[in-house]
């Protein structure tokens, strides 16, 4: 039986997500995310055997991880939690990993402190249907002092037309812990529609140190992922987060980072890279409860095709959270003239003596550095492949992570050879 | 074997910058081009390679008999010439190595083996007395003025053109990185090289003895002759020439 708090929480929320019509979402000017494609009725959740050993995985799954060395693996298939997997060395420390109805379970006062502490159903149709009807979903917790090596990797799946996923994952790192925690969001090139309705929630306490990674690669399908991720970072506890949108028929994603207690600092390197009918709609926030807090945030997109991509980024400094530092700047580069980009950064600050500032661009390839390297005998089409790896490479490069950094490495240049003709006849009408 | 611009026009934004170049490099020789600012010395570099924004309405650029005047800036760097750029571009996220790998490369059927490239760059940086540190660097991303012109004479050791062009690379130098791009530049004249040294000042051509001096004023070369043109200019200047020029024009 599943625990009291959590029936209550599903009941509420199922309220909110029943009396919610379905959103559009309406941004400056030109810009609206809107649902009405999606035939919501048509989706159900697909529920899957477990599997028993790692080579038992989809495909498109290993070939995201390449047989990579992990402290821990989790893997929701559809609705299912269909595998998991963590060192014995980690749990004989007391790290947890499991799916979220275990935990709820064999867990229930870790779960019931930390569950939805930062999320709410009322935050809209979408956020209150996970709340209410997530199925699977993921646990970590790591215990104070606990020092973890490799990568604690998160996986859903979605690998049948037809399927919505409700998508919960909650984590913990206790006081002075440290890790590295990835999450994958994978399809295959679906031939049909799909929704990933998701939540993500990791609490950081006092001291401790997380590199989080979000890759969203949904291939080439119609899956629409609407979610909310949201970290909170405690005192003198540090957080670096990479999202990564490689694949998305259409997204819609509330980032938001915490700094919450004094001495807490965030980072936060996101790429996106847009391709086809692609549209993505992120909105994220750097916030500053607390004093004496840092963040940086940096955005940096690519589009080719008809696709769309808006960047909303807010730094907000709540009441006497003075002696605040933080920056946010966010670029786009088009290439293509039926793209379109948006880099919004905003601000809103309550107290005073903080230093902040962003910045946003959207721009084109540089034909003056093409030039230069067409000059070296590179062929035009080469040296904006080269330009647009450079572009990310500060970005990529900040991973720290070989494995991702090379798997995102490989998916931006697989993106550009196919859209290779695209981009050179783009480029050689503006020379 | 050698470069030929043959009366060559060119127009930028509607302006005419060239007026009727004509002027010849051969392997084996070291031409110096000098004349003031805005008289069109970077306009011929610029053509020379091929930039998009200048527009050839007469004339032809050769190499070798060929005819590259509507080739691409990449094919041109691979039939032999290479430009130093008075202002090189800075390439974020992209590091010396890499480039310097993709653009050899470029020029080659085979691709060099990894060990004889690595080789290769290590005597071209020793060379230019080039700290090995640099290579991983972004490239010309913080580099200082001399940083970024010995980047530009170590894309050239490494690409070994024909004919090179080097655009006022002396210029925002102090005298001991003047003296260490002149060395590099040195080191690779000989019979299979042809360079043309653009400049404003006679500095340059101390270290780097032109066989040719050439003195272009507004869009034509008005006066030719052999190293010691250049030492006449240092003293008397550029007004001098004017005068004549226009005093033989009336």
């Amino acid at each position: 039986m599943p625990p009291s708090f959590l029936e209550e929480s599903r009941r509420a929320a199922l309220e909110v997500y029943e009396r919610e019509p379905v959103p559009t979402w309406r941004r400056s000017g030109f810009w609206t995310t809107t649902l009405r494609h999606l035939r919501l009725d048509e989706l159900e959740p697909r529920r899957y055997e477990a599997v028993a050993s790692y080579e038992d995985l989809p495909a498109v799954l290993r070939t995201a991880l390449a047989g990579e060395e992990l402290g821990g693996l989790i893997v929701q298939r559809g609705a299912t939690s269909v595998y998991s997997w963590l060192d014995p060395a980690l749990a004989e420390q007391g790290v947890v990993l499991t799916s979220l109805e275990q935990a709820a379970e064999e867990h229930p006062e870790l779960v019931e402190r930390w569950y939805m502490k930062r999320l709410s159903a009322e935050e809209g149709k979408f956020s209150a249907g996970t709340a209410a009807l997530w199925t699977g979903g993921a646990f970590l917790y790591v215990p104070p002092e606990v020092r973890i090596e490799k990568p604690i990797q998160t996986v859903y799946l979605i690998d049948e037309p037809g399927t919505v996923q409700y998508a919960h994952t909650l984590g913990v790192v206790a006081r002075f812990a440290e890790c590295r925690v990835r999450e994958y969001c994978l399809a295959p090139d679906l031939e049909g529609q799909a929704l990933h309705a998701g939540a993500f929630e990791l609490y950081l306490e006092e001291g401790a140190q997380v590199a989080l990674a979000h890759l969203q690669d949904w291939g080439k399908g119609e899956v629409y992922d609407i979610s909310t991720k949201r970290v909170e970072v405690g005192r003198d506890a540090h957080c670096s987060w990479v999202p990564l949108h490689l694949g998305g028929h259409l997204t819609k994603q509330t980032l938001d980072l915490i700094t919450a207690e004094r001495g807490s600092d965030m980072r936060q390197n996101g790429l996106y890279f847009t391709e086809g009918d692609e549209h993505l709609d992120l909105f994220t926030t750097d916030q500053h409860e607390k004093g004496d807090t840092t963040g940086d945030t940096v955005w940096k997109g690519a589009l080719t095709g008809s696709s769309r991509a808006s960047y909303e980024g807010l730094i907000r400094i709540d009441y006497g959270a003075q002696n605040t530092h933080t920056y946010l700047q966010t670029h786009s580069m088009l290439l293509s003239p039926k793209a379109k980009a948006d880099a919004i950064p905003s601000l809103i600050v309550e107290t005073d003596n903080v230093s902040a500032s962003h910045g946003g661009t959207v721009g084109e390839v540089d034909e003056e550095l093409v030039f230069y390297m067409m000059t070296r005998g590179i062929p035009r089409t080469e040296a904006v492949r080269i330009l647009v790896e450079g572009y990310f490479e500060p970005v990529v490069s900040k991973l720290g992570d070989e494995a991702l950094e090379e798997l995102v490495r490989a998916k931006v240049t697989a993106k550009l050879s196919a859209a290779e003709r695209e981009v050179e006849a783009y480029i050689a009408e503006r020379a | 074997m050698s470069l030929e611009i043959q009366n060559l026009h060119v127009r930028v934004e509607d302006k005419e910058i060239l007026k009727g170049v004509d002027l010849s490099v051969s392997k084996g020789e070291t031409h110096a081009l000098m004349g003031p600012n805005g008289s069109g010395k970077s306009t011929l570099a610029n053509t020379i390679m091929g930039n998009p924004n200048y527009v050839v309405t007469e004339g032809k650029v050769l190499l070798n008999g060929e005819d590259l005047t509507e080739a691409a800036p990449d094919e041109r760097a691979r039939a032999g010439l290479f430009l130093a750029f008075q202002y090189p571009a800075t390439i974020p996220g992209v590091s010396v190595a890499n480039f310097l790998r993709t653009a050899v490369n470029a020029g080659r059927d085979e691709p060099l083996r990894v060990m004889d490239f690595g080789k290769l760059l290590r005597q071209n940086m020793e060379l230019l007395k080039i700290d090995p540190a640099f290579n991983k660097r972004y490239l010309n991303e913080g580099f200082s003025g001399g940083e970024k012109k010995r980047a530009e004479i170590l894309q050239m050791a490494m690409l070994e053109p024909e004919i090179a062009v080097l655009d006022e690379t002396d210029s925002g130098l102090d005298i001991d990185a003047l003296r260490i791009v002149s060395e590099g530049v040195n080191a690779l004249r000989g019979p299979n090289a042809g360079f043309l040294v653009i400049t404003h000042y006679t500095r340059i051509l101390r270290y780097v003895l032109p066989d040719f001096v050439h003195i272009m004023l507004n869009g034509r070369i008005v006066r030719e002759g052999g190293s010691e043109l250049a030492d006449d200019l240092e003293e008397k200047g550029y007004d001098f020439i004017r005068e004549e020029v226009e005093a033989g024009a009336a």
